[in-house]
């Protein structure tokens, strides 16, 4: 097992005696995109915290690049690493512009100046998400979906291999949520990206992303392709709810129906298949 | 493509242009302040026989004994604190924040109020014993309440600011405590004291002021890229690569540094440090690496208003200047703050 991102044994918990996360085990290889996928307090957002280095694990080892993450200083894990975290709004009224800026921070020069290397940069980063058109806007006259590019932006504008994500849909209508994984995809083809997403979307999960890690709450974990992990049966095991299983062309779609909704009593228990 | 945008972003030159031309203002503002006074004096004849015998010119005596040493002060404070106001703004991630949040008043007014009552009557390098405790108080009180802010998690913002609170409140208690227990013109000195005073200081302590407060604004000028970072916040600052820990620790030293060194010269002036901060941002946006020059700037020329004001309206009574920078900097700053709302983004 090779990759970009390496976990190894990883373990860890808030206080002394909790178990967030277990053992946990896998890799990422350079240029994949990995859906991290589980019920709310699985620790996907943990997972995510230690990938970032703002966690240290209990036990185990985290290595970016086959170096542990530890050895790294802020500045150099900065240049492998660009995190996206939920909707994070400044104090301060910033533009758009200006926020994109600051992922070249430590690159300024003496005087705190930036480089035209990195207005460029930057002005690329705007491109790439569609922002450019709203750069001098202020941050806190956006909408959501446009927020949420412009992190994207600004975590591209680091021209880290790596991009981390944590939930990066989950305040979006469809055709944003859509938006947003179009433009991740683009930056792993074209740019060739590593890219690891929480979600809670399996749908969008199993149409976009390579790979897929599957965290329960009793510290199972699965890692592996994202059409085997993301099976109806496993998310039904692990989600603990009934799952309809469907296929259009070459997608696969998963539904949940609740104890109550009209054809749950359709839904072959096992299978997740529609019976009439 | 062109992105319009990238050219709105700030460029080297627009920072000296608008800093340069703020101290232009600020040189304008302390000539024709200290030609204003109870004494009229004028320029021309202050200036014409300067090296003539002490006594001889009283024009020169007057400029240059009385009113310059106390508008250099003016200056130092309020650039001093409406600096640091910035800066605690940003590392606080709080609108609300100001020089003295963390303590540094309580403790100084502590030090100061020891001294008093205390009857200590030597003097330390021409420093009284309240400007001396005054200092260690204010120094000694954010040290104590950065340390209990540590324990309350690494740079845990609310922890720090509640450990600010209730050692604001617990050294306010014992103020007022020493205060009930003081002889009655002690409690009046001490109460003059507290509202913010200026007074005409030597020019050795002047200099040495000078160069500590212009020396901490270069400082924080040079992290205010990692104090924009930070305004996200620290996780999102530190994954963009700012080393946070010796940023905070920088900022928070100078901020609380010259802070103690403003309060310790001049008491304790209130309005600086919050409202000038927001004057500029208000105008001139949010990015530090403007608004930590500029804030100091503008501050100096706010102070040096404000002490004209003090030492001119009722003269030759004079009045705490504390008084006047409520005053004038609160009327002041409800016209900017509806005028330029719509700029800022705390306010929705």
């Amino acid at each position: 097992m090779s990759g970009i991102i390496e976990v190894r044994n990883l373990s860890f918990g808030y206080t002394a005696k909790s178990v967030v996360l277990k053992d946990i085990c896998f890799a990422v290889p350079s240029g994949t995109f990995l859906a991290i996928v589980g019920p709310n307090g699985a620790g996907k957002s943990t997972l995510l915290n230690l990938m970032s280095g703002a966690l240290k694990p209990r036990s185990g080892i985290i290595t970016i690049d086959a170096a542990p993450i530890e050895s790294y200083s802020a500045q150099r894990l900065a240049a492998k690493v660009a995190v996206v975290r939920q909707e994070s709004v400044p104090i301060f009224g910033f533009s758009v512009a200006e926020t994109v800026l600051m992922a070249r921070t430590p690159y300024f020069g003496a005087a705190g100046f930036e480089s035209q290397a990195d207005r460029d940069i930057v002005k690329a980063a705007l491109e790439l998400t569609d922002t450019a058109a709203f750069a001098s806007r202020p941050l806190t006259s956006l909408s959501s979906g446009e927020r949420q590019r412009v992190f994207i932006a600004r975590a591209l504008a680091q021209n880290s291999p790596i991009l981390l994500l944590d939930e990066p849909t989950s305040f979006l209508d469809l055709k944003h949520q859509v938006g947003i994984y179009d433009l991740l995809k683009a930056a792993q083809l074209e740019k060739g990206k590593t890219i690891v997403a929480v979600t809670h979307d399996i749908n969008l999960a199993c149409q976009y992303c390579d790979e897929a890690l599957l965290l329960g709450t009793d510290n199972f974990h699965r890692h592996g392709p994202a059409n085997e992990v993301l099976s109806a049966e496993q998310i039904k095991d692990v989600f603990d709810v009934q799952i309809f299983a469907g296929r259009v062309g070459q997608e696969r779609f998963l539904m949940p129906l609740g104890r109550l909704a009209k054809d749950n009593r359709q839904i072959n228990a096992k299978t997740g298949e529609f019976s009439t | 493509m062109r992105v319009e945008a990238m050219n709105q972003l700030l460029r080297p030159k627009k920072l000296i242009v608008t800093t340069g031309l703020a101290l232009g203002v600020l040189i304008i503002v302390m000539v024709a302040c200290s030609l204003i006074g109870s004494e009229d004096i004028s320029l021309r004849a202050a200036l014409s026989n300067s090296g003539v015998a002490p006594g001889a010119n009283p024009d020169h005596e007057i400029l240059v004994r009385v009113r310059l040493p106390r508008i250099i002060l003016a200056c130092l404070v309020g650039a001093a604190l409406a600096c640091s106001g910035v800066v605690f703004q940003a590392l606080l991630r709080n609108p609300l924040a100001d020089p003295y949040i963390l303590g540094i008043s309580s403790g100084a007014g502590l030090g100061a109020i020891i001294a008093v009552v205390g009857g200590l009557n030597w003097t330390l390098w021409g420093r009284s014993p309240v400007a001396v405790f005054a200092f260690a108080g204010a120094l000694g009180t954010v040290w104590l309440v950065w340390f209990i802010g540590r324990l309350t998690g690494k740079f845990h913002t609310t922890g720090l600011l509640l450990a600010g609170v209730v050692v604001n409140a617990f050294f306010s208690a014992v103020i007022m405590f020493l205060t009930s227990i003081a002889k009655s013109e002690q409690v009046y000195s001490t109460i003059f004291w507290l509202m913010g005073n200026m007074a005409e200081e030597d020019f050795l302590v002047l200099w040495i002021g000078a160069g500590c407060v212009i020396g901490g604004i270069a400082a924080l000028f040079f992290i205010s890229p990692q104090l924009n970072a930070l305004s996200f916040g620290a996780e999102d600052a530190k994954s963009m690569g700012v080393n946070i820990v010796k940023t905070r620790t920088t900022a928070f030293a100078i901020a609380a540094g010259i802070t103690a060194i403003a309060v310790s010269l001049s008491g304790l002036i209130g309005f600086v440090g919050l409202v000038v901060p927001h004057a500029v941002r208000l105008v001139f946006g949010s990015d530090h690496r403007l608004t930590v020059p500029l804030s100091g700037i503008i501050g100096a020329i706010f102070l040096v208003v404000a002490d004209t004001l003090a030492r001119t309206i009722i003269a030759p009574a004079q009045l705490p200047v504390g008084v006047v920078t409520a005053i004038v900097g609160g009327p002041v700053f409800l016209v900017l703050l509806v005028k330029h709302s719509r700029k800022i983004g705390w306010l929705k």
